[in-house]
């Protein structure tokens, strides 16, 4: 079981406050989901967690080291991984390289469990791309892209994933089978954690959400209570399905 | 002390003709994001216009006139027909200038040759003022120079244009959706740069010999300039070729002028690595996000 | 669920390059060594061995350039510290050319790592104009190196020396020699580019953002792809200060870098014949075929230009598409789409 304690978290740029002291758990063996409406501080927790910011003022403790202030990469070697809001990828790689490059250098962890890839072929077919492995990334139609995303994250032994809306931009369809791939993920023993809007999505798949307005947490608790929560409904729900 | 000012005042005419380098690469990259390595040669054929011409009988000023029209037409051919094409990959253009460069010397060589060209002495003469020599043609240049600089900037900071070109220099993409014909100033920007770099090469000739090397000898001085104030920072390039002027002038009269140049590229380097952004703060840096 | 089964024809998974790509390479290899008995010439010859020096550095560079995507325009200056490392060597400590190499690599390298520091904070374009700008300072600081340097006038190294009976002053052995090591760094940078290390530098190259967040030191391997290069550079240094006898601070300024970026860019920096036929094309093939240097130049200068715009691969790489649609073409229709191994990495 892997978790990520955060404290007081506060990430200012200039004089906009993004992050106004957030403190929340995430742990591995739950599905944790982040919502929010735009510009409330989602994607900016993720990247200060995850190195690409400094944190301002708080706490970081990942598996009780405290990551604040590291770099990026040093993060992802502790086995604390992630997607990005735009469908990353390595474009003039195949996607078989765009794989092999994450197993060879993918985030590591101290206990050995967690996804153990023998090849780059085997992660391939867990995330459904096998038949595009000679493919270049650039030509990948949006849908593979966002998998094949999720499948570089998965590389190396992550033990934990924060996915910063890896369904945005899918059709219905695809959202499903997106749903399923994380699932079969979390049941490898990945932690999940999910920034996303569509809150059927959300509802479907966490047990726990998280809600940030303005950079604070307003809500955190089980998914039922939280989407009932007069609070959340007025800032975020009211008026969306 | 006397020999200091005396070379401050020798090196403010050569400062003159870089910070007009340098304000057309620090409206070139700030409007375009491209690096052209071939402005230099926009120098060099003002110079080597001027002298051609001044071959076939013309007087020194119809022969700058002419030349400095000619290059800001060589400068809108090659904005349309080469430039243009690398706004969306700015590393492109990089390198094409590259290659555009070693062209356009060696064309002027084969054309004529690579030995040095002058021109007889369009002012001779000096002033005498206390124990400072002024030579007129260099207060010349400084004067002209002075005058182009303050005619661009009002033009920017004054004007309709001004201000939607400072727009453009700013976020090029929200001044394109508000309607300002970008394509547009991008072209104006090119040619009026390559024609203030070629009223310098008429002006360089008139002080000393050029060869068709001049253009690389004084582009990486224009490039120091413009990346020391900021770039996109037009005001700052004076500034810069000031501090240029002081330092040449110092290590004329006390240092070792072997080591001018170093002096200024060093500062460069340092102020890339430690303030990207420029001393004086440009509109866009060089820094990586 | 839609067939995902892209319409592709046979592929190879195969590392190993294919059966053409082998006898190429053997036509190459054979070609370049038999040269000499083709009665050549001894200008031919000196020049070919410019190349094959030349050549060297280049395929130092299609490391951090072609893999890791960085260009720097500092190359000659890179050559320049191993060249007066072995000078200096030589005039203070008497070692020799071999003796010397060792060191000519690890200045160079030293001084690529240092160099390539700026393209951490620095990007792109602007960090091509500071290596400009270090090489110059360089070539400034020779010159005014006073008697450590030689100065302006620059240095003289002794005879390469016989090695093993063979006399490596005579220029046809001199020139194996070079060709020697010619395809020794061929070959070591094919394996840079083809293991994880290259993978690794390619991921730099093509989102930097994302290669962190799996955990790769992207600064340490960018600077360690400056210094791979380095040793490319140092090598080539040495090579050159004893074949050509001479050096002097003239040959390690900023615009033979220029040409240094100029031949790897139309040869192509990340094919593994490109660099070499970049070398060739620009220093060799003008005097061999006795055409105007000036003319020559101004030929580049458009090819490189065209290569930019229209193919930015390169010569090589273009030939490769080339070949490749011709291979096509023959086998048919319904052959299948392109080999997905295709000669660039």
């Amino acid at each position: 079981m892997a978790t990520l304690e955060i404290t007081g978290l506060r990430k200012t740029f200039g004089g906009v406050v993004a992050l106004a002291g957030v403190d929340m758990t995430i742990r591995s063996e739950e599905i944790l989901g982040v919502i929010g409406p735009n510009g409330s501080g989602k994607t900016t927790l993720f990247n200060t967690v995850c190195g690409v910011y400094r944190p301002t003022t708080g706490t970081i403790h990942w598996n009780g080291v405290d990551i604040a202030g590291m770099p990026a990469y040093a993060i992802g070697r502790l086995g604390l991984g992630r997607t990005f809001q735009q469908a990353m990828s390595f474009p003039a790689l195949t996607v078989r390289e765009n794989v092999q490059i994450a197993i060879e250098h993918g985030s590591r962890r101290e206990d050995g469990a967690g996804p153990q890839w023998s090849s780059p072929e085997e992660l391939l077919e867990f995330v459904d791309l096998e038949a595009f492995a000679d493919e270049v990334a650039s030509v990948m139609p949006f849908g593979n892209l966002r998998r094949l995303g999720v499948a570089v994250a998965l590389g190396g032994h992550p033990a934990q994933l924060l996915l910063d809306e890896p369904a945005a931009g899918l059709n219905e369809g695809e959202s499903v089978q997106l749903i399923h791939l994380l699932r079969r993920a979390h049941e490898l023993g990945v932690g999940i954690c999910i920034i996303d809007h569509h809150v059927g999505l959300m509802a479907e798949l966490c047990s726990r959400l998280v809600v940030l307005h303005f950079g604070n947490k307003i809500a955190d608790g089980p998914v039922d209570d939280v989407l009932s929560d007069p609070k959340v409904i007025e800032v975020y729900l009211g008026g969306e399905e | 002390m006397v020999t200091f000012l005396q070379e401050l005042v020798n090196s403010l005419s050569v400062a003159s003709v870089i910070i007009l380098m340098g304000i057309g690469v620090t409206l070139i990259f700030g409007l375009t994001g491209i690096i052209n390595f071939a402005h230099g040669e926009f120098l060099m054929l003002g110079a080597i216009g001027v002298w051609v011409l001044m071959g076939y009988g013309l007087g020194y000023i119809p022969a700058v006139l002419i030349a400095v029209a000619v290059v800001g037409l060589i400068g809108f051919l090659l904005e349309r027909g080469l430039f243009q094409f690398t706004l969306t990959r700015p590393n492109n253009g990089f390198m094409a200038s590259l290659g555009l460069s070693i062209v356009l010397q060696h064309v002027v060589i084969r054309i004529w040759n690579s030995f040095s060209k002058s021109i007889p002495e369009p002012l001779p003469g000096v002033w005498q003022i206390g124990e400072i020599t002024f030579i007129k043609m260099r207060v010349v240049v400084v004067l002209v120079t002075a005058l182009v600089v303050a005619v661009t900037f009002l033009t920017i900071s004054r004007s309709r244009y001004g201000l939607a070109l400072r727009a453009s220099l700013a976020d090029r993409q929200t001044a394109a959706l508000m309607g300002i014909p970008i394509r547009r100033y991008i072209t104006v920007v090119f040619t009026y740069g390559s024609a203030i770099a070629g009223l310098g090469g008429a002006l360089t000739i008139a002080l000393f010999p050029v060869t068709p090397f001049v253009g690389s000898e004084m582009i990486m001085l224009g490039f120091a300039v413009a990346l020391i104030a900021g770039l996109g920072n037009v005001p700052g390039v004076v500034g810069a070729g000031l501090i240029l002027g002081l330092v040449t002038g110092f290590s004329g009269a006390y240092g070792t002028p072997e080591w001018t140049n170093a002096y200024t590229f060093g500062l460069m380097i340092v102020i890339l690595i430690f303030r990207p952004q420029g001393l004086f703060g440009g509109t866009m840096g060089p820094a990586i996000e | 669920m839609a067939d995902k089964r892209p319409p592709m024809g046979p592929r190879t998974n195969s590392a190993w390059p294919s059966p053409a790509a082998l006898i190429l390479t053997t036509v190459v290899v054979i070609g370049v060594f038999a040269f000499p008995w083709l009665n050549p010439g001894y200008r031919a010859l000196s020049f070919a061995v410019t190349t094959g020096v030349t050549a060297i550095v280049l395929y130092g560079m299609a490391i951090p350039f072609g893999q890791a995507g960085i260009m720097s325009l500092g190359y000659a200056g890179l050559m320049g510290f191993g060249a007066y490392t072995a000078a200096i060597l030589s005039r203070d400590f008497g070692l020799n050319m071999w003796e010397a190499m060792p060191f000519s690599a690890l200045v160079a390298a030293l001084c690529a790592g240092l160099f390539g520091l700026p393209s951490l904070r620095i990007s792109g374009h602007h960090f091509a104009i500071t290596t400009y700008v270090m090489c110059e300072l360089l070539r400034i600081a020779l010159i005014n190196g006073g008697k450590f340097t030689g100065a302006a006038s620059g240095l003289d190294l002794p005879p390469i020396g016989t090695v093993l009976g063979v006399k490596l002053d005579k220029l046809s052995n001199a020139y194996m020699l070079v060709a020697g090591f010619m395809f020794i760094s061929m070959l070591a940078a094919y394996c840079v580019a083809n293991s994880r290390y290259g993978r690794t530098l390619r991921s730099v190259r093509e989102n930097e953002q994302l290669s962190r967040s799996i955990g790769v030191n992207t600064n340490m391997y960018k600077v360690g792809a400056f210094m791979l290069s380095g040793l490319f550079a140092g090598v080539g240094g040495d090579l050159q200060a004893y074949n050509f006898r001479h050096i002097s601070p003239d040959l390690y300024g900023g615009a033979t870098s220029l040409y240094f970026a100029l031949m790897v860019m139309l040869g192509g920096p990340r094919t593994a014949f490109g660099p070499l036929a970049g070398a060739i094309i620009v220093t060799f093939l003008p005097e061999f075929m006795r055409i105007d240097p000036v003319d020559s130049r101004i030929a580049y200068g458009l090819a490189l230009i065209a290569v930019v715009m229209l193919i930015p691969g390169g010569v090589i790489a273009a030939v490769g598409r080339g070949y490749q649609w011709v291979m096509r073409t023959l086998r048919g229709p319904h052959a299948g789409s392109a080999d997905p191994h295709s000669a660039q990495v």
